[in-house]
């Protein structure tokens, strides 16, 4: 199974669904987790547990990144 | 593509490089033009990586499509989450590309082009590429788990607690060595004090508008972010065009070295969203931005190579930093031919982002020979300098005087030409008061670029701004390792201190977090001051330290890689990580023997030390010292810097005695079994 849940699909040719998409990409690679995939995910396979809030969620992510080496190289 | 024609494109990749180098090893007395260096890379690159990475690919992991990756069976939509392959190169190549690969090849550039770029291509595809790639699919294989944690699990728990304690070591010398890069590019220097000090204000800014005004809006905050940076550029010009506040931005290097030591505290002990993250964001654009801008420009300007193929400092006695061609040119450039610290990032978040186990080779030694371009292209920059100039830069002031006269008298006594009427106009163009040993490498490249870029775009009337924005971008990026790598410190000193009081391993309580934040910068600071005060500029002691603590790590995880191959049943490919380790542990001992032993006061601690006390007993004051007590102080700095290099150099052999034994019990058939997770098939939907 492949999921790209990570990547909000994008109609063909549709400019803002294409420029959401890029957005995700960019978010991605600079290390800001994608929230609306995390919600995907726990409704997808936690039915009953409601998905933490938005800012909840970028919190703990943040405070994760910076608390493990290898967060950061030379 | 037909075979016929595959076989015919590999052919010619392989003749184009090896035609390359060739004429680059051979090459002697006249000027290069920097497009071969670029072709000989990139071709030993694509075929290192069709053939070489295949072996660990096929015939020792058997990378499976149809192995479920931990991505796929631990998915938590946080941790674990299935990845495009592009989106997880694109992170990984972010996290493992620092400072390292920008500052090493500069200062290797004392022994002409030739060692350097041969290192960091051969380095590459045999160790460094092979080391990241190694690691990453074995912690794929091991639900992501860290380096320290395999070390551990597969080798035992003294290796385990080596690699912890090494880990913890490496981030004291690397952030004081990297801070130090930094107040050696700002001393004296105001446009640049003000501008690298104002993207401290920016991010803070930024963190306020993302976590109060536009929650989650990273994208619209960061492009607000980049303006304010182009701002910051002109208000530092402006500064340091204003007699009155000029000399208020124009600090010493002691003066700086205080400020980035609060700085350090500050970034460890405020919350992440209001330093820490905005300034990750803007760099890694920056950082992208700069890379894919450097090669655009030297691409476009195909610049000769002005430093010779070879210089006469192979014999040890160079002005950048001591110590002859074997080992130092295998130390000076860490990152780009082989970094340990990558280890820690293969084994960290990129383990649990792949979708399809084969993706581990595109992205961990496909990054790796990315990052290593990247080693090429600062060399190239720094080598479009004349040697003199090159030298006048990088040279300290207890060598080569200070001012640009007796520069050019000592650097003509080398062999080559100095006008100090030219290093004048080129410190005027770029509007600093000066360029003599202005050392660390940052100025050295931040000057090759500017005169890259404004070939490309602006000419001379833009030297002045592509040189400060290229001084901005190495030092944002040298300040995001600071400031992350300072809190990463704090929280695996919590860890160690917990053990003696519990409540000091709590991160939530302030008075645990302050206590264990300032004993951290107090650890680099101590060694970043050390460097600051010491008459021979400081990178001459530090730089070496870093190189050899990183290549321990390189060993740690070289180590445990060939112990996963071992276990895995293929023992007979375990050449390819014990090839790239052997040559780490030799060229590790060596240096560190160098460092410590050396009977030259100007290569080994020890012997510095002595001589410090000598002149003081034969009553001179050694350059630099002021007082008795100043004579004790460097001489006791001395003695320490010996004591890191002695711990370096026993971890490498607790390492290699460890794993060794370990290889041994494999044979008997009485080691512990592989921790590798069994075969789970993908699911498929």
């Amino acid at each position: 199974m492949t999921d790209h849940a990570a990547i909000p699909p994008s109609g063909a040719g549709d400019a803002p669904g294409v420029a959401r998409r890029v957005a995700a990409v960019i978010r991605r690679i600079i290390g800001v987790p994608d929230y609306e995939a995390y919600v995907a995910h726990v409704r997808a396979h936690h039915p009953g547990t409601e998905p933490m809030s938005e800012r909840d969620f970028h919190r703990e992510q943040l405070t994760a990144r910076y608390s493990r080496p290898g967060s950061r190289c030379c | 593509m037909p075979r016929w024609a595959s076989v015919l494109l590999w052919t010619a990749i392989t003749a184009a490089g090896a035609g390359a180098l060739g004429y680059l090893a051979l090459t002697r007395g006249e000027q290069v033009n920097a497009a071969w260096l670029l072709t000989a890379a990139v071709c030993t690159y694509l075929v290192g990586y069709r053939f070489y990475s295949r072996i660990i690919a096929a015939r020792i992991f058997a990378l499976d499509a149809n192995r479920a990756t931990p991505a796929e069976r631990l998915k938590d939509g946080r941790d674990y989450v299935p990845t495009n392959r592009w989106i997880v190169f694109g992170h990984h190549f972010a996290a493992i590309a620092g400072p390292g690969p920008l500052v090493g090849p500069t200062l290797a550039a004392q022994f002409g082009y030739l060692p350097g770029a041969l290192w960091i291509i051969v380095g590459v595809v045999l160790g460094g590429a092979v080391q990241d790639f190694v690691i990453l699919a074995a912690s794929v294989r091991r639900n992501g788990k860290s380096l320290g944690r395999i070390a551990r699990d597969e080798i035992g728990p003294v290796a385990g607690a080596t690699a912890l304690v090494a880990v913890l070591g490496i981030m004291i010398i690397l952030i004081s060595v990297l801070a130090l890069v930094v107040v050696k590019a700002l001393q004296q220097s105001p446009w640049g004090t003000v501008t690298i000090g104002l993207t401290i204000p920016i991010a803070m800014l930024m963190g306020v508008y993302l976590q109060f005004i536009r929650p989650g809006r990273v994208l619209e905050t960061t492009a607000i972010g980049i303006v304010l940076l182009i701002v910051a550029l002109y208000a530092g010009r402006w500064v340091a065009q204003d007699p009155a506040l000029a000399p208020i931005f124009t600090l010493t290097g002691p003066q700086l070295a205080k400020w980035i030591i609060g700085y350090g505290i500050a970034a460890s002990i405020l919350p992440v969203w209001l330093l820490l993250a905005p300034r990750d964001y803007l760099s890694a654009f920056v950082k992208i931005g700069v890379v894919v801008a450097l090669a655009v420009g030297i691409v476009i300007v195909l610049p000769p190579l002005q430093m010779p193929a070879l210089t006469r400092f192979i014999d040890g006695t160079g002005p950048v930093f001591a110590g002859k061609l074997f080992p130092f040119v295998f130390i000076t450039i860490a990152c780009g031919a082989i970094s340990g610290f990558h280890s820690l990032i293969a084994s960290g978040t990129t383990p649990k982002l792949l979708q399809n186990e084969k993706d581990a080779r595109f992205i961990g030694y496909g990054a790796m020979l990315t990052e290593s371009l990247v080693a090429i292209m600062a060399l190239i920059a720094a080598c479009v300098l004349t040697p003199g100039i090159y030298f006048a830069i990088n040279a300290p002031a207890s060598i080569i005087g200070t001012t640009a006269e007796s520069a050019a008298e000592v650097i003509r006594t080398w062999g080559f030409v100095l006008d100090p009427a030219q290093l004048h106009q080129l410190a005027a163009s770029i509007e600093e008061t000066t360029l003599l040993s202005r050392t660390g490498g940052a100025p050295s490249l931040a000057v090759g670029m500017a005169m890259l870029f404004s070939n490309v775009l602006g000419g001379t009337s833009a030297m002045a701004l592509w040189y400060h924005f290229a001084l901005m971008f190495e030092a944002l990026f040298i300040l995001t390792t600071v400031d992350a790598g300072t809190r990463v410190g704090r929280f695996m000193l919590q860890d160690l201190l917990r053990h003696i009081w519990a409540p000091l391993g709590r991160t939530g309580w302030y008075p645990a977090v302050v206590i264990s934040s300032t004993l951290f910068v107090a650890m680099w600071g101590y060694f970043l001051y050390q460097g600051v005060t010491d008459p021979l500029g400081g990178i001459n002691s530090l730089w070496p330290l870093f190189g050899i603590a990183n290549q321990l790590l390189a060993a740690v995880a070289l180590c445990v890689g060939t112990t996963v191959i071992i276990k895995m049943g293929k023992a007979r490919y375990a050449w390819i990580t014990i090839l790239p380790l052997v040559w780490l542990a030799v060229v590790t001992m060596s240096a560190g023997a160098a460092k410590v032993w050396s009977s030259d006061p100007k290569l080994g601690f020890l012997s510095h030390a002595r001589f410090l006390e000598a002149q003081l007993a034969a009553g001179t004051m050694p350059t630099g010292a002021k007082s008795a007590a100043d004579v004790a102080r460097m001489a006791f700095n001395d003695r320490l810097d010996a004591g890191v290099a002695l711990f370096f150099m026993a971890s490498v052999i607790v390492i290699l005695a460890t794993s060794i034994y370990e290889w041994v019990r494999v044979r008997r058939g009485t080691a512990t079994p592989s921790s590798e997770v069994a075969f789970v098939a993908r699911v498929t939907s």
